[in-house]
């Protein structure tokens, strides 16, 4: 006889965002040791891109954090336009900040959505994907496609911001403050949503920055890093917005500086609307019939804020027309290999808010 | 005269064993459909009402408004396979399910429903012990669920009857403590039996009114009975898959999703009977059965607003909660009732 129950939590469990396996050795209703398993949605995107041309490439990084496509294909770009050398115009610049703010207030949605339903609470989650429906309809009206944008491309965008989409953000920017702060108030405002996360999953300065967290859960421990401010891409050295952080490091400080990017994202799109530039939204060099002709040559190494944390982009070019080697720094990751850590000696039920404020994306983790 | 006496009075040509034996083999099966047809109805209810709260329009396909929504899903759960976990305890496994549907219906037909029209008085039970009985029948359905988490052979299942056995040891105690609060209430006012018939028509002034503590104690014990969220911990869907009842497939999981909603119904009838006033109204002409509904549909109408907006607590806190917090205020209800019932003579 064992002293511990070993528990198989996943890969098929509703509270594991797609694929990931915990095993678990449980004591009663206490979790003593967690293991995260990840590699179930391996799809060997990073050798995949050893194979394509750089502008093809596109695809395999938005089927990496599927719920923020635009936002992955920002990061690919930086890497891949330095190598290259084709740099996109103003315009195309602008409309790269929106919609890269756009995919970071889709993607936490869903984390808002799931993390209610992970605490058991039905009704945010349709308020979420309903406000995230607005986000998508602009997403099909700028790129033609709802989930997998590809409409960044090299050396610009795909196509131009109509008048249809800048009118559509601008009634995004008009009713999305009002709606967050409905939905932020289901979750804070109830006592039992608070006593189930605060002082819950504490994560202290040193072990994150140990593990390499970066995002939110860095921040949430008193760190205050984020790409956009420390390294400033696109146009966000142009932008006025804040770093949301707290000192706590739990489950709940964690929540609120989600909810904080949420709002400060809104922040930025609406400077971003207003200072939209006109001009080209495409670089001549990178014209369609040169596209596949592309050359790269020496190594790059391009990093950008995804919604959930540092995503680096590290590209190797031998002077041909495909990349000689991609690697990708996945944020998630490092954001799950500190669950170890977070994992001992909590309750089943914390178990699983821990899990949810640490926001996976399989996807992205197995790559 | 009552549905009982009237159907009694059809059959006496009988003689007196066959009219007896008649009489209640036919009134219990008109019991057990309507029964059965008013939970199909808080389902259907349910839905639309959780597609209201949720901005989505619910079903709509089935039937006109997706009346027959509920029919079909019941044909397509008969139609499938059930799954047998192959470790099992086989007999514990295939009678647990029944045994919480059962004690649901049973629980069902100890209620008096107060007067309708011409029908007279709907009840078919009138035992001497009403609210002994009554509450022994709904200890049955927690049995029914352990034997599901233990039977099944699974982790997760036997994780979630051990909150469920949890949970009901640190509610049902406050519980029985504040129905023991208006039984001390009620015997001062009636001589006769405590039959639940009885207890309802003192309520002149209903005991909820009385006893504010007893009905929010009461309250909260009727949501953990039902368990659904906020005291969901026994199925809690993110953690424990689904709890005891992870195992189960096809009519058999049926029986349990429809134990979960005939809980609630019965759990908003017994509020309104014991704390609403029951079948009281301003009219006392025979109008008795549609005050208590209304009253019934406020409740559950209040309790699924409860399960839409509430997460999950978690199982210790629970605990915490019914030791600590429900306990002592039951207890201190059942000191002020019976001070109330001494010295002041309410």
């Amino acid at each position: 006889m064992s002293e511990w129950v070993d528990l198989n939590v996943g890969p098929h469990h509703p509270s594991t965002h797609g694929v990931l396996r915990l095993k678990v050795k449980l004591d009663g209703e206490i979790v003593r040791e967690v293991e995260p398993v990840i590699g179930y949605l391996h799809r060997n995107a990073e050798k995949l891109c050893e194979n394509t041309f750089f502008c093809d490439n596109l695809i395999y990084f938005d089927r990496m954090d599927y719920v923020g496509a635009p936002g992955m294909e920002v990061g690919y770009l930086e890497a891949a336009e330095k190598l290259l050398g084709i740099f996109p115009p103003e315009r195309a610049v602008w409309i790269r900040t929106i919609m890269a703010e756009l995919s970071r207030i889709a993607s936490h949605l869903i984390w808002l959505a799931a993390f209610g339903l992970e605490l058991g609470m039905l009704t945010p989650f349709f308020y979420c994907f309903d406000l995230r429906e607005k986000i998508m309809t602009m997403f099909v009206e700028a790129s033609g496609s709802r989930l997998l944008t590809n409409y960044c491309s090299i050396g610009g965008v795909y196509q131009d911001f109509n008048e249809k989409v800048i009118a559509e953000i601008e009634e995004f920017l008009r009713v999305s403050p009002k709606k967050i702060e409905e939905i932020n108030s289901l979750f804070i405002k109830n006592d039992i949503f608070i006593s189930r996360n605060k002082g819950i999953g504490v994560l202290d300065k040193e072990t994150a920055i140990e593990y390499g967290v970066t995002g939110h859960m860095l921040r949430a421990s008193g760190v205050e890093y984020d790409v956009r401010k420390a390294e400033p891409y696109l146009a966000y050295s142009q932008l006025n917005f804040e770093i949301p952080t707290s000192t706590k490091g739990d489950n709940l400080a964690r929540y609120i500086v989600r909810v904080e990017e949420i709002r400060q994202s809104v922040k930025i799109i609406s400077q971003a609307v207003k200072k939209l530039p006109e001009g080209p939204f495409f670089n001549p060099k990178a014209k369609k019939s040169m596209m596949i002709r592309l050359r790269g040559d020496g190594e790059v190494y391009a990093r950008t804020e995804s919604s959930k944390g540092e995503f680096g982009v590290y590209i190797v070019g031998d002077g041909g027309v495909k990349p000689y080697r991609v690697r990708v720094r996945s944020p998630s990751l490092r954001n799950l290999s500190v669950m170890r850590e977070l994992g001992k000696n909590v309750m089943i039920a914390d178990l699983v808010s821990i899990l949810g404020t640490t926001d996976l994306v399989f996807g992205e983790i197995d790559r | 005269m009552s549905l009982l006496a009237r159907t009694y009075n059809i059959f006496s040509f009988l003689g007196y064993y066959a009219d007896t034996f008649l009489t209640y083999l036919i009134d219990s099966i008109i019991f057990l459909l309507a029964a059965a047809i008013a939970i199909i109805l808080t389902i259907y209810f349910f839905r639309k009402y959780m597609a209201r709260v949720q901005l989505r329009i619910g079903p709509n396909r089935v039937g006109k408004f997706g009346t027959l929504q509920l029919i079909a899903d019941a044909l397509k759960l008969m139609g499938k396979e059930s799954i047998l976990p192959k470790e099992r305890d086989d007999f514990p496994y295939k009678v647990a399910p029944i045994l919480v549907f059962a004690g649901l219906m049973v629980a069902f037909s100890l209620l008096p429903f107060g007067s309708f029209f011409w029908v007279g008085n709907v009840v078919i039970s009138n035992s001497e012990v009403g609210i002994i009985l009554l509450f022994a029948v709904l200890a049955i359905m927690p049995i029914g669920e352990m034997l599901a988490g233990i039977s099944s052979h699974n982790k997760y299942a036997l994780t979630g009857a051990l909150r469920s056995v949890a949970k009901d040891i640190s509610f049902e105690v406050p519980m029985m403590i504040s129905v023991l609060a208006i039984v001390v209430m009620a015997s001062a006012r009636t001589p006769s039996s405590l039959t639940i018939g009885s207890v309802v028509s003192t309520e002149i002034l209903p005991y909820g009114i009385l006893q504010p503590l007893g009905l929010f104690v009461f309250y909260i014990a009727m949501i953990a009975r039902a368990s659904y969220t906020p005291f969901d911990m026994g199925e809690s869907e993110s953690e424990l898959v689904s709890g005891y009842s992870t195992e189960y497939s096809g009519m058999r999981f049926g029986l349990f999703y429809v134990g979960m909603f005939g809980s609630i119904l019965l759990g908003s009838f017994i509020i309104s009977l014991f704390y609403l006033g029951g079948y009281n109204g301003p009219y006392e002409w025979n109008l008795g059965l549609i005050y208590l509904l209304i009253k019934t549909v406020i409740v559950v109408v209040i309790s699924f607003t409860v399960w839409l907006s509430m997460p999950r607590i978690r199982i210790d806190k629970f605990v915490n909660l019914g030791w600590k917090y429900l306990f002592p205020i039951s207890v201190f209800n059942l000191v002020l009732a019976g001070f109330l019932t001494l010295y002041l003579g309410w």
